[in-house]
């Protein structure tokens, strides 16, 4: 479904903006702002102490007010503080599993389709009883072995994640090695690793780029389960699928403690999903 | 196009969160718009009516066994079976039950019940100490839940149809034991010819109760409802209620609703904000009892860094006590040593207060605190138990400041459990978080079972092991049975060198038991002794 990208790199810069779809700029601009939020949530944060060890238990449970936006939690926490500061904590395993399990899918997947023959059939085997497992499930397992932390987190996710990278970079990686460039570069005498770093990988890396934006929200929904149910992050951390854990038997009475936290899950991950979305949309035109 | 169906779904799901969040936030629906469920139960409102219909969270009847039942059908068993004496947490003494009167010898090792007369078995059997033997012998081999109870029983005699004796092997408060909440039940063990276990639980009773099985139907919303035995020992003149219902309503929100409606009489459990609501609520009267369950924060006196009785005694002082007890927002009420009020044991003014400044001072001593080593340790609590998240939400937040990195994994039980028991040590953890209460209204529990040494732990999860307190522990019951204010003596001694010189645990709080029930319903009175249970033959229906 993914034509070649190429002639979209042809166009000027300036063409190239007028034409970028509106969907993928509404995604870019949610996502800057959840950005701008995380990175400043320590001077935007109405109560910055209540993002790390502070605890209020005299004034829990406030309902939302003029001095709690979002009201406070059990202990007495802002939440508006807390959603601020959690934000960092999302983003930042979001962009390390991306990062993680992408390099390491992407290199194996162009090392697979250049390569081909017995290399491809290892490693993608190896990815194929990967995929094998339900992610959740394999995760799950991961952060029970380890002990609960972010780290853990991530370390899980990112286990769970790169064969998609790998098989999907394999695939296109097979297709641009056949193409008559890549043959002139061999006929030149190019060593190999070369040839896979200087004109395969470039051109392999449209759909991955794609699936990568879109596969952000995932990201962060998995680590929000993993930590809703106790795996991940740990308390004082502020972690959005913990704070929804934690405010879950409070939903008829206490409603805005699970609430916003779980509105900023749903608005990142729709963020990065409409991003991802839009790329797709623009780069396979 | 994929995306249209993502966007859509996303949207749902805001929409959905949005509606929920909104209706949540105002009063709870009324009786109009909530469709009916369609149940057999009876309105409990009006003295014309007298239904008493009982909301529990969870299922009535796991095992209808008097002998090995440990559960919930506690709250029913208690107005079907009777016990010898009953405990009376305002006295600290036990009762007449079906015992009228009792002795001891002065060496606690020979008790003498006398039992009341005319009392009946549901069967038509008369209830006579031949009966009353072969229902404890009959407990006491089946050895299953809480018949532990009478371990210190070596023989039991029938003298005649009036007197049971029983000779021990060590003194002990037989009265207490007695009066336990399970396993201490009298029934008639020839109620059936073929298996009686089998035949109790097709939902058949052999009590002395007032209340006898009408009609149970397991996985029901009205599980079970009971009817007046009209033999009933007490009688039945004035006013009383002639039906017990017990309708399950796992939801607290539908609980509290049907109390609303005047749709039943009692509502074992609402949640702190529910509870608040209730309390302002014109036809629902509240009630708020200290129980004799505590949480107990055991810290691990065997292995790893907590091995260093400063670092323990550090933990203690870091727990925010006053603020857990003012987040759980009445569920809970500060505790005092590690008996519970209203129990032989009990010592007041020792209150514990979160010394931060005094944490970190003991951190330091050991090389750690703030900039020191950080220290990193590991703690097991109850999934899913919102109290339990509150101590472990405020002590990781105070010990963070601490540069201690506390590591809380909630867990089911059985694992949590587990971890605790496990042979090798380095897989235990530092600090285990568990509630406890006894089986009977008596201290000795938290003593024998939790800080007793045990070559396998079972539930020492501190895994303290120190012979003098072994030796004072096992010289409790006879204490308790002939000398009192020595027992007293003892439980204070105790407490002072588990709590603060072994520094192996510390009791954050009590939890309270809050009860919301139809203003309809004279004279309930919560007994801590019986969990949950309600007297319903004790109470008056009103207008």
């Amino acid at each position: 479904m993914t034509a070649p990208a190429l002639p979209a790199f042809r166009r000027t810069p300036l063409r190239r903006l007028a034409g970028v779809d509106r969907l993928a700029v509404a995604g870019a601009v949610l996502l800057a702002l959840i950005v701008l939020a995380a990175l400043l949530a320590p001077w935007i944060a109405p109560y910055p102490e209540d993002g790390g060890s502070a605890t209020h238990p005299l004034e829990a449970l406030l309902p939302p007010s003029g001095a709690h936006w979002f009201g406070t939690d059990q202990v007495g926490r802002d939440v508006l503080s807390r959603v601020l500061f959690g934000a960092r904590t999302s983003l930042l395993i979001a962009v390390a599993v991306l990062a993680v399990s992408g390099v390491a899918g992407v290199l194996l997947g162009v090392v697979a389709g250049y390569a081909g023959g017995w290399v491809r059939d290892v490693i993608m085997r190896v990815t194929d009883i990967f995929l094998a497992f339900p992610a959740l499930l394999l995760s799950l397992a991961l952060a029970v072995v380890l002990q609960p932390s972010v780290t853990t987190v991530i370390v899980a996710i990112a286990v769970t994640w790169w064969p998609w990278y790998a098989r999907l970079t394999a695939s296109v990686a097979a297709s641009v090695s056949t193409r008559g460039f890549v043959d002139s570069a061999r006929c030149l005498g190019v060593p190999a690793p070369l040839i896979v770093l200087r004109h395969v990988l470039p051109n392999s890396l449209t759909p991955v780029l794609v699936q990568l934006s879109l596969d952000g929200g995932g990201v962060i929904l998995t680590a929000a389960a993993l930590s809703y149910l106790g795996l991940g992050a740990h308390e004082p951390t502020p972690e959005w699928g913990l704070m929804v854990q934690q405010g879950q038997s409070l939903f008829t009475t206490d409603w805005w403690v699970v609430t916003f936290p779980g509105l900023a899950i749903l608005l990142t991950a729709f963020a990065f999903n409409v991003l991802g979305e839009g790329l797709r949309a623009r780069l396979s035109r | 196009m994929r995306w249209h169906k993502r966007l859509l779904a996303a949207g749902a799901v805001a929409a959905v969160t949005l509606t929920a969040a909104a209706c949540a936030g105002g009063k709870v629906r009324g009786a109009e718009d909530s469709p009916q469920s369609g149940s057999s139960a009876a309105p409990a409102g009006g003295a014309a009516d007298s239904t008493f219909v009982y909301v529990p969270n969870l299922d009535v009847v796991t095992d209808w066994d008097p002998a090995s039942s440990y559960s919930n059908e506690i709250i029913a068993m208690q107005n079907i079976y009777e016990s010898l004496t009953r405990y009376n947490p305002q006295t600290k003494k036990t009762e007449p039950r079906l015992a009228s009167s009792w002795t001891s010898s002065s060496d606690g090792k020979k008790w003498t019940f006398t039992l009341r007369e005319g009392a009946k078995f549901h069967t038509g059997k008369p209830v006579d100490a031949a009966a009353a033997k072969a229902a404890i012998e009959r407990t006491m081999k089946e050895g299953q839940g809480a018949a532990y109870i009478w371990s210190a029983v070596d023989k039991i005699e029938a003298k005649d149809p009036a007197t049971l004796e029983f000779t021990l092997k060590y003194p002990a408060p037989l009265d207490l034991i007695s009066s336990a909440g399970y396993a201490s039940y009298i029934y008639d063990t020839t109620a059936a010819s073929g298996d009686l276990k089998k035949w109790f639980n097709e939902g058949h009773d052999a009590g002395s109760g007032p209340y006898t099985i009408e009609s149970w139907q397991k996985g029901k919303e009205t599980e079970l409802t009971l009817k007046a035995f009209d033999d009933y020992w007490g009688g039945w003149d004035g006013q009383h209620y002639k039906k017990v219902a017990f309708r399950v309503a796992p939801e607290l929100t539908t609980a509290w609703q049907l109390l609303q409606r005047g749709e039943v009489s009692f509502v074992q459990r609402l949640n702190a904000q529910l509870f608040a609501q209730a309390g302002s609520t014109d036809t629902v009267q509240t009630s708020q009892t200290p129980s004799f369950q505590n949480l107990l924060v055991l810290l691990n006196t065997a292995d790893g860094p907590l091995k260093d009785v400063k670092l323990r005694q550090a933990m203690q002082k870091a727990i925010d006590y006053d603020g857990l007890v003012a987040a759980l927002k009445g569920a809970g009420v500060a505790a005092s040593g590690l008996v519970p009020e209203g129990l032989l044991g009990a010592a007041a003014g020792q209150t514990p207060k979160q010394d931060l400044a005094g944490a970190e001072a003991l951190l330091k001593e050991a090389g750690y605190g703030p900039g020191g080593k950080r220290l990193e340790l590991t703690l097991t609590y109850a999934q899913g138990d919102a109290d339990q998240e509150l101590l472990v939400t405020l002590l990781s937040s105070a010990l963070d400041k601490l540069n201690v990195k506390l590591a809380a994994k909630p867990l089911q039980w059985t694992t949590q459990w587990d971890q605790g028991k496990a042979k090798d040590p380095s897989k235990r953890q530092d600090i285990f978080v568990m509630y406890w209460f006894p089986d009977y209204a008596d201290a000795y529990s938290w003593f024998v079972n939790v800080f007793r040494s045990e070559k396998d732990p079972q539930f020492n999860l501190s895994y303290l092991k120190d012979e003098v307190i072994d030796k004072e522990i096992d010289e409790l019951p006879a204490l308790t049975a002939t000398d009192q204010a020595g027992a007293e003596k003892a439980y204070a001694d105790l407490q002072n060198k588990i709590i603060n010189e072994q520094a192996a645990v510390a009791v954050p709080y009590v939890q309270n038991y809050q009860r919301a029930y139809s203003k309809t319903v004279q004279g309930y009175v919560d007994n801590p002794a019986y969990p949950n249970v309600v007297f319903v033959y004790d109470l008056k229906p009103g207008a």
